[in-house]
């Protein structure tokens, strides 16, 4: 816990901090960091320790997980992989999942930017009014929505439906995607967009070759920020589906711990695993962007 | 400046900073009379029509709604709902389980605060001394975050299991036996409180990590020239600094947590013995096992006012606390 505020982390760099004070060892400068150190391994194990776990597991046979329960597999099989992706459930949840994300981070985007642009380039009466009314209902949690949504989809009959999903999914995700967007588009220049009206450019041209161009990394945030609601989110799924070919991810993979016994650990492990497939391709260009979107829409 | 230090003289307490706008008004942008662009008078009520629609009709109204019904009962599954008043919030003050539901949520919601915050703290001070080749850390944090709340849980099921699992094989290191954590009420609690933080940490540390990077290196180089050791400097010097963003990540978090039913549902189910039955399960059971809808709205409604309660307590007390920017 005793961090140690070392200089020599700044960026005024290592090899000048030495110089400055030449007379010190290095030895005892990694040994003072050694309180920086630990936690910073605590931390990676903490975060990558049970995926790496999970990992592990999934690729043995289920008598395996018993009998040699170390984090390296003596006989790596993807048998367990097989058998989810064998599962009609499995695909069927896995597609359902793939369409309802991508058309809610494409609904997102569709109506978000719109909005974020008249909030940030025009002055209208009632405008800080509206962007309060977009942006406050970011403190409802699903949770909460879980049963008044159920009832008003029983209403409208669109209880078990994609749109329905999308939609939900969509109003969810929208006060970050507006909020994050009105910064972002605020910051563009107000001026490119003054010039290109004086060359006779209209609006939807404005929009569509300078703002959103420049806005470029905040549309990747949001998209995937959006993308992620809908591939994770549990309750609501939970409330407004009911069939199996509606169902998206995180449901079936609940329903699953049911169905296939506890005895069958690699098969819950390979299902965990499977779901995160779509950040693991994209992780490591996103990463970025995710960490200053998620802290700037979080700490209005 | 002359306001401050002749308030300071006067009394201990520092004083109120003038209410700050929940939003800010932009300067330039938004504001210019004279810009050639953004003046149609119907163009921002069009293009803002489709969110303040989908977040009015999908997020704003469903509360009311549910407020609405809160007050009616139907006298059967399916019957005529008849208006009953308060009738469901004075039955849940008698209600067993909506009491021991609310208990089973305090001890989540304060454990995963206590356990949560203070790990945030740690990790963020630590990634905030990461020299430049270790800023990739900062990104592996936000793993967690792509996560859904049910494949975590169905981690660290496997991470708790009592034959395998990896907790129990690092305690058996000690010389000791691991508990069999889903068959023992306390235990239960205590592995879905840290799969919940596990969930949820990443926000924190990040929020956190970003107040310590807005702190001026010439504070802490001043406390010490002045003899403060490394651990004063963290507690009396740099902690206070980020009470705001202190603040913000306990909101968070408390929010996070005291709405989360996917971890638990999935890796207890509430159980054993109803010990990790929190208020979601609580609100889950009723509303879609037991089906008394009006009954689960009550439950919501209560759900959403403690969770302001929350937010107003954490950000009254940080307000206290908070020496200003």
């Amino acid at each position: 816990m005793t961090v140690q505020p070392d200089k020599d982390a700044s960026a005024s760099g290592r090899g000048q901090a030495w110089k400055r004070r030449g007379w010190k060892p290095w030895l005892l400068h990694y040994l003072k960091r050694v309180p920086v150190w630990i936690p910073l391994i605590a931390l990676v194990v903490w975060t990558v320790g049970p995926i790496l776990m999970t990992l592990s597991i999934s690729a043995k046979i289920p008598a395996e997980v018993y009998s040699a329960p170390s984090l390296i597999p003596a006989n790596p099989t993807l048998a367990a992989y097989q058998e989810i992706l064998n599962r009609e459930g499995f695909r069927g949840a896995f597609m359902n999942s793939l369409i309802v994300g991508i058309g809610t981070a494409a609904l997102t985007l569709t109506v978000a930017v719109p909005a974020a642009y008249a909030f940030a380039r025009f002055r209208f009466r009632g405008r800080h009014l509206l962007l309060l009314f977009t942006l406050l209902p970011r403190l409802i949690p699903s949770l909460g929505l879980m049963v008044p949504l159920y009832r008003l989809a029983v209403a409208f009959g669109a209880l078990d439906r994609r749109t329905t999903l999308v939609l939900v999914f969509t109003s969810q995700i929208l006060p970050l995607a507006v909020w994050l967007l009105v910064g972002f588009i605020q910051q563009i220049p107000r001026e490119l967009e003054e010039a290109a009206n004086v060359d006779g450019t209209n609006m939807f041209k404005r929009i569509r070759y300078i703002v959103l161009p420049l806005a470029f990394p905040a549309l990747i945030t949001i998209g995937v920020l959006a993308f992620r609601e809908a591939w994770n989110e549990f309750n609501l799924v939970l409330a407004l589906t009911r069939t199996p070919g509606n169902r998206t991810l995180p449901y079936e993979l609940w329903l699953l711990q049911d169905s296939v016994g506890f005895a069958n650990n690699p098969a819950m492990a390979a299902f965990a695993i499977l779901t995160l497939i779509p950040f693991i391709f994209v992780y490591l260009r996103i990463e970025r962007y995710i960490v200053g979107g998620i802290t700037a829409g979080s700490s209005r | 400046m002359v306001k401050m230090s002749t308030a300071k003289t006067t009394s201990t307490r520092p004083p109120r900073e003038p209410r700050r706008r929940l939003l800010r008004r932009p300067r330039s942008v938004g504001q210019d009379r004279n810009s050639l662009i953004g003046h149609n008078k119907a163009v921002p009520y069009i293009l803002s029509t489709p969110s303040v629609v989908l977040v009015g009709f999908l997020l704003a109204f469903p509360v009311l709604y549910a407020a609405f019904g809160s007050l009616f009962r139907a006298e059967f599954m399916g019957g005529q709902e008849e208006f009953v008043g308060f009738q469901n919030y004075l039955d849940l003050l008698t209600d067993a389980d909506f009491l021991w539901a609310l208990n089973r949520t305090a001890v989540f919601v304060g454990g995963c605060l206590v356990f949560g915050i203070s790990l945030a703290l740690i990790f963020a001070f630590a990634l905030n001394k990461a020299g430049r080749r270790l800023r990739f850390l900062r990104g592996l944090t936000i793993v967690p975050y792509l996560v859904s709340s049910v494949a975590a849980a169905v981690m660290f099921r496997l991470l708790f299991n009592d034959q395998f699992g990896a907790v129990n094989r690092i305690i058996e290191l000690f010389g000791v036996e691991g508990p069999t954590w889903f068959a023992h009420t306390g235990w239960a609690m205590l592995a879905a409180i840290v799969t919940q933080v596990w969930t949820d940490l990443p926000l924190a540390v990040l929020l956190i990590l970003g107040g310590l990077q807005t702190i001026e290196p010439s504070l802490l180089d001043a406390a010490e020239v002045d003899g403060a050791t490394g651990w004063k400097r963290a507690t009396r010097v740099s902690i206070p600094l980020i009470v705001p963003q202190l603040a913000i990540a306990t909101v968070w978090f408390s929010y996070a947590t005291l709405t989360s039913l996917g971890v638990v549902l999935a890796l207890t189910g509430g159980g054993p013995l109803r010990s990790t039955r929190t208020l979601p399960i609580h609100l889950y059971e009723t509303a879609f096992l037991e089906l008394r809808r009006n009954e689960a709205l009550a439950v919501v409604i209560v759900v959403l006012v403690l969770n302001g309660l929350l937010t107003l307590v954490y950000t009254t007390f940080s307000r206290r606390f908070d020496i200003g920017n």
